[in-house]
């Protein structure tokens, strides 16, 4: 349905999207995942035909984006990170609005409205201004839009930024709704847990270039088998670090002032055996927990070292 | 895909939020009330005071005249003042309301976009000169005018009204914010204006110099709609004699022809540029492969 190869994105001599490659099959939901600046906007933008790459091929549905952007903007649906709306127009003259924009027939465009309304749950604001709208409503309003044309392929970037909690519950829903009608989905936002739940496959992305890509079961299972544990000490934080330091199967210890986080690779037997060995080596230990280790953290450890690429 | 001139998404749009409301019937009315009242004013102070010691139909015809000259330029004025004002922020405005990336995504075409977006910015200009037009028929009372002279006058309007339209719009692509774009706008056609009167002076003073006699025209006047107005309004009025706006010689009956040509073809040429500016992908005419 998608299918990048290559993409290069240059703004002058900075290289904002960098050899960046990606298949998505038809009903793949695809997290982009990344942080600020990464590049997510700048290749989706590609995709959507409102940007020409430097170098590189996107595909749509078989169709090169820079060969026939037109016949492509009609397989697609983009909801853009920020976008406006028209004052004074009312929410079903929104919609029949970008209908009348791909060419529906007037009947089309009532029939689709009314459609897009009942599953963004908008139906009863058809006939409120659009700018009078809550943001998350205008949130849903957009991606209404951006489905007027019944495209087989949706764009989302970060469709769910700004929203309240309820309100990115909603739009999962929604999401996940339109994943069960057939939609290929590609979704991008800083928030992993969000789309580890919603897609089917997640790619990471960090200055550019993507740093892992693969299915959300395998990401998951990087998890299998570590422990996050949290200590806390009442003082003799430097001492505790030096001596976790010379156990086995400790990694990465972090932390600040009196409070440690490591990752830990033994079992709870050997843990207990690390506790006492901090009590009877005199550390004040006041707390000492494991931690539900979460996706996040595979998220910070997958995105850690940006020049070591996994997979 | 099939996008129909006259099934302009933009316009239609557009047309539909301007005439609901009281608004645009409101500006329709003031302005054809501050029209009438301008050429009562002018009828009794100017004509009445010069004209009635000698009532005869010659006189009424002079005032008939005399009212539409003035009313004529009045008009021009106004074009030339409110146009760019309507125009100039037409595509930046979406760029400010971060609504553009919205059209330019759909299969709306780059030509659809900025057609539509000409039109439906020009759309209140366009309605206020058709709507003047019972107000400028009343002078066939007087006499002195014909409905052809008319014609030829609304005809050159909406010309002007396109190419100084299509400059806002160009400007509009060009730059970012809606004021710049206003402001350059406004300030090229000032500029324009006073190159092409100082270019044309200076031309015929070479003219002369050299010893010219027949029929001359100096080129910047072309550009020029206040050049096409004074050539209407002298072949209509004096029957053409004494060049344009002082600055050619001899009778130039169609003069105001080539002048409508010229700007016609400026305005083709900025409205391309325009398109080829918005389309994302910069594919000269992309538009036409799909439609
Ligand atoms: N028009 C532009 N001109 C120059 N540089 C740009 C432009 N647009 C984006 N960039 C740069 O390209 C990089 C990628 O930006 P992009 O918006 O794609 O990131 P992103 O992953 O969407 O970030 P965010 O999570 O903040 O939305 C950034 O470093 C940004 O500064
Ligand atoms: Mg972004």
């Amino acid at each position: 349905m998608l299918v990048i190869e290559n993409l290069v994105k240059k703004y002058g001599s900075f290289t904002a999207v960098d050899k960046l490659s990606l298949r998505l099959d038809t009903g793949d939901i695809y997290g982009f995942v990344g942080p600020n600046g990464a590049g997510k906007t700048t290749t989706m933008r590609i995709v959507a035909t409102l940007m020409r790459a430097t170098s590189g091929t996107v595909k749509v549905a078989g169709i090169d984006v820079a060969e026939d952007p037109m016949a492509v903007r009609g397989k697609l649906g983009y909801m853009p990170d920020f976008f406006g709306v028209y004052d004074n127009l009312k929410v079903h003259e929104y919609l029949d609005f970008y209908g009348s924009c791909y060419g529906l027939s007037v009947n089309e465009r009532k029939k689709r409205t009314d459609e897009l309304l009942e599953l963004v749950e908008l139906s009863d604001k058809k006939d409120s201004y659009v700018d009078a709208l809550s943001r998350g409503m205008k949130q849903r309003l957009c991606l209404a839009r951006s489905l007027m044309h019944n495209p087989e392929l949706l764009i989302l970037d970060e469709p769910a930024s700004g929203m309240d909690p309820r309100a990115r519950i909603e739009m999962k829903g929604i999401l996940k709704a339109l994943g069960s009608m057939g939609k290929t989905i590609l979704i991008s936002s800083h928030i992993l847990p969000e789309l580890a739940e919603l897609c089917t496959s997640i790619g990471v992305i960090e200055k550019g270039r993507m740093v892992y890509s693969g299915r959300v079961d395998d990401l998951m299972s990087r998890l299998t088998g570590k422990t996050l544990i949290r200590i806390r000490v009442l003082s003799d934080a430097e001492k505790a670090v030096r001596l976790l330091r010379e156990q086995p199967r400790i990694e990465n210890i972090t932390g600040e002032a009196n409070m440690l986080e490591l990752e830990y690779t033994g079992n709870e037997e050997e843990m207990s055996g690390l506790l006492r060995l901090l009590v009877t080596e005199g550390i004040p230990v006041v707390s000492f927990t494991k931690a539900e280790g979460n996706i996040e953290k595979v998220f910070m450890e997958v995105t850690k070292g940006e020049d070591e690429v996994l997979q | 895909m099939r996008m129909r001139f006259y099934n302009n998404p933009v316009l239609s749009s557009e047309l539909k939020i301007r005439m609901r409301g009281w608004k645009t019937a409101l500006g329709i009315i003031s302005y054809l009330g501050v029209m009438v009242f301008i050429a009562f004013l002018y009828y009794i102070t100017f004509i009445q005071s010069s004209l009635d010691w000698n009532r005869s139909v010659n006189a009424n015809q002079q005032a008939g005249i005399s009212i539409y000259t003035m009313l004529a330029v009045l008009q021009f004025i106004l074009i030339l003042l409110v146009t760019p004002a309507q125009t100039a922020g037409s595509i930046s405005s979406e760029r400010e309301k971060q609504t553009l990336d919205l059209l330019l995504c759909t299969q709306l075409s780059s030509f659809g976009i900025i057609i539509g977006k000409l039109l439906s910015s020009m759309s209140h200009m366009l309605l206020l000169i058709v709507s003047s037009l019972p107000l400028f028929s009343i002078i066939f009372l007087f006499g002195g005018v014909t409905p052809g002279d008319m014609i030829m006058l609304f005809s050159f309007y909406i010309i002007t009204a396109i190419a100084v339209g299509s400059i806002g719009i160009f400007f509009s692509t060009i730059f970012k914010r809606t004021v710049t774009a206003t402001v350059v706008t406004y300030l090229t056609m000032f500029a324009l204006g006073l190159i092409s009167i100082i270019l044309s002076a200076y031309l015929m003073n070479i003219y002369y110099l050299h010893g010219g006699s027949a029929s001359y025209v100096p080129f910047p006047l072309y550009i020029n709609p206040a050049a096409g107005l004074a050539n209407i309004l002298q072949n209509q009025i004096s029957g053409g004699s004494g060049g344009i706006l002082g600055l050619g010689t001899g009778y130039q009956t169609s003069f105001w022809i080539y002048n409508s040509i010229t700007m016609l073809v400026i305005a083709g040429l900025l409205v391309l540029i325009s398109i080829i500016r918005i389309n994302p992908v910069n594919r000269l005419f992309s538009w036409k492969k799909n439609s």
